[in-house]
């Protein structure tokens, strides 16, 4: 399934062993989960938390889950492509020749990267954020907004109302996550060799050039891999921005659990929902990394 | 001579128009500052905005999530009247606990309407209207200990542990009138009542009502050994500071409240009845 892995598969008898011994691992948990874990097991609940019936028009709705769920999805789009942009920036600012770029670099990564994210998420969000988004003004545009043309806005970025602290929380994932984008991206031109450098001089080719036409597609191609686990690790960092009232699906999980009490319920849940999103990503890359590898 | 005097009365008249037209300009001044205080104010942001803004932290009954993902509960209530007596539509935004005075600072909304008692500590960083509701510590005690507590003197051993939630008033009470019991710290009630349940603590201290819905939703596993309430708190709204105008309204409305009986009756309907429990997701 992976590149290089030519070879039939075959089910042997280690197979077997280890099969039978993880799923003796997974019945002792349950076994114990079941003895000395005291709790009043409700699953009847969950369906309920994901979908609900309109009362005015009598069909279905999305419920509260599933809106936090819509929200993470939409969160970790724009900040990936935002951490893509910003990564890619930096990364060459890092590889640059003039020393001011290189310093920019080093210094965005170091400060971004030595910070941890909570604390990262409150300073923007509490001191830059506060300031700057009234400045840009599209909390009141959003606020404003005739009837007719809410409903495409709301697919785009969510609740309206709520939309200052959701920009303010896709700008801090992209700064965060683009750091680490950043040190991918160097390490993957400087993982090209001198020779691709000095064979592309030699064509004439401008330093842009070189970079755009030769180097770069190379230095992306080793990195898919860690990018790729980069933009997962995205998708589940996205709980993080919970802190500033972004309503995504970590906290509607946790209002949800303070409401119902129904905390093991609604926690598998929700971790089962995340490895539904991020397990297919995996395969996506893997087989975007198939492709491109060849 | 007279030239010299004359020249004096024009320095004392000069003297006289600069100190008029000085104090005219500090009047002005004044005048200035006065209007710009009260066109500042949060209560001239809600009017013009058409909707007060709300911060809260959901707890049970306090705010909580219905069936339908529409808030409900005490304060719910009393922010949707107080919103409709202003005229204005209410907008409530649910927050971490953890964050939500460094948002209300940062003017994400107009003011904490979220249980948060009144303490001295908290007052420093923003102010608190008249309080809009009183409540209580209760205690509730794994059932292992049945019969050997019978005041907070027994629980106060290092040997007991109690389990509270992150950062609100039982850890306060607990550290003052129980030094010696070890102390867990959660970020919700449910999961510090968890760790009772499952033997790891020996007792819970939270507001009421969660201690009673926890004695009766596990009756064999917890129980309430003496019937006192403790450091009895007064929850009132937090607004950032620097703002006299809107204090001013909020401690009105909850005066007239008070008086009319709305806060009261409301209060009864969520704190001593269960009609409402069956709005919950179940």
């Amino acid at each position: 399934m992976w590149p290089g892995d030519e070879r039939p598969l075959r089910f042997g008898l280690v197979d077997v062993v280890v099969l039978a011994v993880l799923a003796g691992l997974l019945g002792w948990i349950v076994w114990l989960a079941n003895t000395t874990l005291v709790y009043n097991w409700n699953w009847g609940i969950v369906p309920s938390l994901f979908v609900r019936t309109d009362p005015e028009t009598g069909g279905l709705a999305p419920n509260f889950l599933a809106e936090g769920l819509f929200t993470t999805l939409r969160l970790t789009f724009y900040a990936g492509i935002g951490a893509a942009l910003i990564g890619l920036l930096i990364g060459l600012c890092r590889v640059a020749n003039g020393l001011f770029f290189r310093l920019v670099g080093r210094g965005y990564v170091e400060v971004v990267r030595n910070v941890p994210p909570l604390i990262f998420i409150f300073i923007f969000y509490f001191f830059v954020s506060s300031q700057i988004m009234p400045m840009i003004g599209i909390g009141n545009y959003a606020r404003n907004l005739p009837v007719d043309e809410r409903w495409w806005f709301e697919l785009l970025f969510g609740d309206r109302r709520r939309i200052d602290a959701f920009v303010a929380a896709v700008i801090c994932l992209a700064m965060f996550e683009g750091a680490y984008v950043a040190e991918i991206i160097r390490s993957g031109i400087q993982s090209i060799p001198r020779g691709q450098w000095e064979a592309a001089a030699s064509l004439g080719l401008s330093r842009f050039d070189r970079m755009r036409d030769v180097i770069l597609p190379q230095a992306i191609r080793a990195t898919a891999p860690p990018l790729a686990n980069q933009f997962i690790s995205l998708v589940k960092d996205s709980s993080i921005v919970s802190l500033i009232a972004v309503q995504e699906l970590t906290f509607m999980a946790s209002q949800t659990v303070v409401t119902t009490q129904r905390t093991f319920e609604i926690w598998l849940t929700i971790g089962a929902l995340y490895f539904l999103i991020c397990w297919p990503l995996s395969l996506l890359f893997a087989r975007l990394e198939k492709k491109t590898g060849r | 001579m007279k030239h010299l005097l004359n020249r004096l009365l024009d320095r004392r008249t000069a003297l006289a128009a600069a100190l008029v037209v000085g104090f005219a300009g500090g009047l002005a001044q004044a005048q200035d500052t006065r209007q710009a205080v009260a066109g500042d104010s949060v209560i001239e942001q809600i009017k013009q905005r058409g909707s007060l803004i709300v911060g809260l932290s959901t707890f049970v009954p306090w705010a909580m999530l219905d069936k339908n993902g529409e808030l409900i509960g005490y304060e719910i209530d009393v922010a949707t009247k107080l919103a409709e007596d202003m005229g204005v539509e209410v907008e409530f935004v649910p927050t971490a606990w953890d964050g939500i005075i460094p948002a209300l600072i940062s003017g994400t909304f107009d003011v904490i309407i979220s249980g948060m008692s009144v303490t001295p500590q908290r007052n420093l960083t923003v102010n608190f209207s008249e309080p809009y509701s009183f409540s209580g510590l209760r205690v509730v005690v794994s059932r292992e200990h049945e019969g050997a507590i019978s005041g907070l003197e027994d629980m106060n051993r290092a040997d007991f542990t109690i389990a509270v939630r992150r950062g609100a008033t039982p850890v306060t009470f607990a550290q003052q009138a129980l030094p010696n019991a070890r102390l867990l710290q959660f970020d919700e009630d449910g999961a510090a009542i968890q760790e009772v349940l499952n033997g790891n603590a020996d007792a819970v201290i939270a507001s009421e009502p969660s201690p009673s819905a926890y004695a009766a939703e596990y009756p064999d596993k917890v129980f309430i050994p003496f019937d006192d309430l403790f450091s009895v708190t007064a929850e009132a709204m937090a607004l950032r500071k620097g703002d006299p105008d809107a204090l001013n309204f909020f401690n009105n409305w909850i005066a007239v409240n008070w008086r009319n009986g709305f806060l009261e009756e409301r209060h009864d309907y969520w704190f001593r009845t269960q009609g409402w429990a069956d709005q919950l997701p179940q």
